[in-house]
């Protein structure tokens, strides 16, 4: 009798499990668009993103939430148009390097001032730039990585800044656009690291700002009304249409569906694929970023592993699994399989798809030529080790885990055994120092080219440092013309995903919203969401 | 008593600063350290540059020496600074302390309500299948994952019937749903032991005394029974401050509240060490804190807990 009644609440429990899975709404009803006609002015936007921002500091924005949090507080020198991939004026109004790419003019435009009202001129360019290119030991701030070679900037006068390399680096320009080049005030600058993590002292000159928080909760932004610098790519080019834009913590992945159809918040970031036909289904948007700012998906192969030191055994991994397949059973319409180390639509992406392709037959004849060969269990391995890797990824993905899944059965019938060890975040802290683990997968920004990721000797990711892939590296950044700096990307990708194979290339980097149907709202070709020219329809 | 209570505080002080070098050194031995996590995730940062940040931060010393400049900071009331915001320690703590204080007192409130609820319909429902049907709650309450009711809570009453919300607003709801969801695991073990032990006071002579005088089962129960079955229900209650913590991590991910269990989580992610180290400290404090109250408030219960500990015996009945 009482496990019977025991049973039925089970049972009862399960049901109303199974029920709130399956998410109501009509079914059938297609995808809708984002709200058709002119621009509303007013309101408040609810942002849902997957992490509090606990470090509000410039370069912090090498973080999703941060780079969302700071793309509408401050602005940047220049803008990377995401289709053309050339550099529009933003702060800068004009731009140029001479043909050493080692002395940068900037023009600095007329009449912006930061929020506390202090002019954002020539003067406070150099500071910035002084502070982004060499850091600062006393206030604990490093260089960022884009700037290699920086030596000084210079005031020219009120509006013009010239800038000094040591060393050629023509992708100093594009680290301008980046997410972590943001222009901060005088007064900002002058705090440390400690100071400027912390967004209530963040002063910018962008066209939101800051108003009030809930530490680890929400944070809330208001417009700045005499906004009218805004970069030559925004279809807005004066103050934001929206009153405020309040980010809330949404950290359980399995709720942001329903925090959009339930309309608590307007935009949810970090859709799951398995939500995306549930959200279309009840007339939401799906909205999948085109991002050409970061590389493609990777994992890293450690090159001072024993298993992927030998560079046929990383060729034969690259294709050993159906990209194709991997993203048509595992994610969704929302993603593009990688061609690349860059995504498709990236400044000298190169498209490598045909070399990529599966094909088991050449990678198991590739294992067996590194003397990896099949024992009577159908494993491989060679002087009676085993070949089994590990993969180490972080949770900041919601798809790694269940790739790796897919990736795991088709290596294992190569023979190959994979730890599938994504999400577990004290794993992947443990391996960005631990050669044990043959893999590490992330996608990172890009602005100042594929050198900074992996041309250092001790660089967490391959661990090792090629000397002939740094020397492309280093040509590109001597190189200011635009097709051989071209032609040097598209050697530095060939060399990376095939001839040394240091990177597994999986899908081109992109990230899934979920948003209300009268939210009109576009992203940058660094997937952060374009607060000053987005509205929501009345 | 003054003595039994100098040896109690003395015995919590150790075991805390045992809890606080347990940690330092349980930390140590993790092979990455917090700047290489804190840098290397989102930037391509050289190791010169992560070289340069450990010696800002003293990462870059003995761990002895780490070790001893911390305790003395902490003596000095200086928790330190968490290296992923910038705050103090205590900065970072407090800001957050009185949501998970709030959702964790009332989880307890809800959870010693439960089990009163199921100890008198247990033992006072006239209908035994109901009574057998309430003993089987406990075993269940313990058996449901945390996460899974919260996620169906949410789901049906947040995002289907759209009663609650799924952010903290400050409405009486969001606090309230989230301390029950949290109440059911906690009071599972309560309930248990509390159930077991009605069960032996119900059979001493005094019951039978009381009840031959003609006082009614319930009179009975409520009066006599409910409060010296207490003893051992409530040393259960003081070991649950250890679940409290370990739902709030939980708890507050699903329901996208800011508390000390998502600061836990994260500091562990980015192995933030001052600020784990704050947290290891917060909670060891809290563990012996209430164990140490629950102590002496036995006495108060039980009158022969103070007999036994003046003749210098360890008074506990459980």
């Amino acid at each position: 009798m009482k496990y019977r009644k025991a049973g039925a609440l089970i049972a009862g429990s399960l049901a109303i499990g199974l029920l709130a899975a399956c998410s109501s709404g009509p079914a059938g009803s297609q995808v809708s668009a984002a709200p058709a006609g002119d621009p509303v002015s007013g309101g408040t936007l609810v942002f849902g993103d997957v992490q509090p921002v606990t470090n509000a500091q410039t370069q912090g924005a090498g973080n999703y939430s941060v780079a969302n949090l700071l793309g509408s507080v401050l602005d940047r020198l220049t803008y990377l148009d995401p289709d053309t991939q050339t550099l529009v004026p933003w702060i800068a109004s004009s731009f140029e390097q001479n043909d050493t790419a080692t002395e940068f003019t900037f023009t600095i435009r007329d009449g912006v001032t930061f929020s506390d009202g202090t002019a954002l001129d020539a003067a406070a360019v150099a500071a910035n730039l002084d502070l982004l290119g060499l850091g600062s030991a006393e206030k604990k701030i490093i260089a960022n990585p884009n700037f290699v070679g920086y030596d000084r900037a210079e005031v020219v006068d009120d509006s013009t800044v010239k800038v000094y390399f040591g060393t050629p680096n023509s992708n100093f320009l594009f680290a301008t656009a980046g997410a972590t080049a943001g222009l901060v005030s005088p007064g900002t600058l002058a705090l440390d690291l400690d100071g400027q993590s912390d967004i209530s002292q963040i002063v910018g000159s962008g066209p939101f700002v800051f108003d009030s928080q809930v530490p680890e909760q929400e944070i809330t932004l208001v417009k700045r009304d005499d906004y009218a610098w805004p970069n030559e790519d925004s279809e807005n080019q004066g103050a934001a249409y929206l009153d405020s834009v309040v980010i809330k913590v949404l950290a359980e992945v399995s709720l942001r569906a329903g925090a959009v159809t339930s309309g608590q918040v307007d935009v949810s970031r970090g859709i799951q694929p398995t939500d995306e036909q549930t959200l279309a289904d009840a007339g939401f948007q799906v909205i999948a970023t085109r991002t050409t700012d970061l590389t493609a998906n990777f994992a890293a192969f450690r090159l001072t592993n024993p298993a992927t030191e030998d560079v046929r055994v990383r060729q034969a991994l690259q294709i050993g699994f159906d990209r194709d397949e991997l993203v048509d059973t595992v994610l969704s319409d929302s993603y593009t399989p990688a061609a690349s180390i860059l995504p498709h639509g990236a400044r000298g992406f190169t498209d490598l798809s045909d070399e990529l392709a599966y094909d088991p037959d050449r990678a198991a004849a590739l294992l067996d030529e590194a003397g990896w060969t099949l024992n009577a269990d159908g494993l491989r391995e060679k002087d009676g080790v085993p070949l089994e890797v590990a993969l180490a990824a972080s949770n900041q993905s919601v798809v790694f885990k269940p790739a790796f899944d897919f990736i795991a059965q088709q290596w294992r019938e190569l023979g190959v055994v994979l730890e599938n060890r994504a999400g577990d975040t004290t794993f992947m802290n443990a391996a960005l120092v631990d050669d044990t683990t043959a893999f590490v997968g992330t996608r990172l920004f890009v602005y100042g080219g594929l050198g900074p990721i992996f041309s250092s000797d001790a660089n967490v990711w391959t661990r090792a440092s090629i000397e002939s892939l740094n020397d492309q590296f280093a040509a590109e950044n001597a190189s200011v013309d635009a097709a051989e700096q071209d032609e040097l990307r598209a050697a530095q990708q060939q060399q990376i995903v095939l001839d040394d194979a240091i990177a597994l290339v999986l899908w081109d980097e992109t990230q899934v919203q979920g948003a209300s149907p009268s939210v009109n709202i576009e992203f940058s070709g660094g997937d952060a969401p374009l607060f000053q020219s987005a509205w929501v329809a009345e | 008593m003054i003595r039994y209570l100098l040896v109690r505080v003395a015995q919590s002080l150790a075991v805390i600063w045992l809890a606080y070098t347990l940690t330092f050194i349980a930390l140590q031995l993790l092979p990455s350290d917090p700047i290489t996590v804190m840098l290397a995730q989102d930037t391509a940062v050289s190791a010169d540059v992560i070289a340069q940040m450990k010696s800002y931060y003293g990462y870059d010393q003995p761990a002895i020496v780490q070790y001893g400049s911390q305790l003395l900071n902490l003596i000095g009331g200086n928790f330190g600074y968490s290296i992923i915001t910038g705050q103090t320690v205590a900065e970072r703590i407090g800001n957050v302390a009185g949501n998970t204080l709030a959702l964790s007192a009332l989880a307890l409130l809800f959870a010693v309500l439960f089990a009163i609820v199921i100890v008198t319909i247990a033992n006072l429902s006239r209908s035994g299948a109901l009574a057998r049907w309430v003993t089987n709650l406990p075993p269940l309450f313990s058996a449901i994952p945390t996460f899974w009711l919260g996620l169906v809570v949410l789901q049906v009453f947040s995002v289907q019937l759209r009663l609650i919300p799924m952010f903290p607003d400050g409405s009486v709801a969001s606090l309230v749903v989230p301390s029950l969801v949290l109440a059911v695991p906690i009071s599972a073990p309560i309930a248990q032991v509390y159930l077991k032990s009605v069960e032996t006071a119900m059979a001493l002579p005094f019951v039978a005394v009381v009840r031959a005088k003609g006082a009614s089962r319930s009179w009975t129960f409520g009066r006599h029974v409910l409060k010296s079955a207490a003893g051992p229900a409530l040393t259960v209650l003081g070991l649950t401050t250890g679940s409290l913590l370990a739902g709030s991590v939980v708890i507050e991910t699903v329901f996208s509240r800011p508390g000390i269990g998502r600061v836990l989580l994260d500091a562990v992610n980015t192995q933030d060490i001052s600020t784990v180290q704050g947290l290891v400290l917060l909670a060891a404090a809290l563990f012996v804190g209430i164990n140490l109250l629950i102590d002496l408030i036995y006495p108060l219960l039980d009158p022969r807990i103070v007999a036994e500990s003046v003749r210098g015996r360890r008074g506990r009945l459980a």
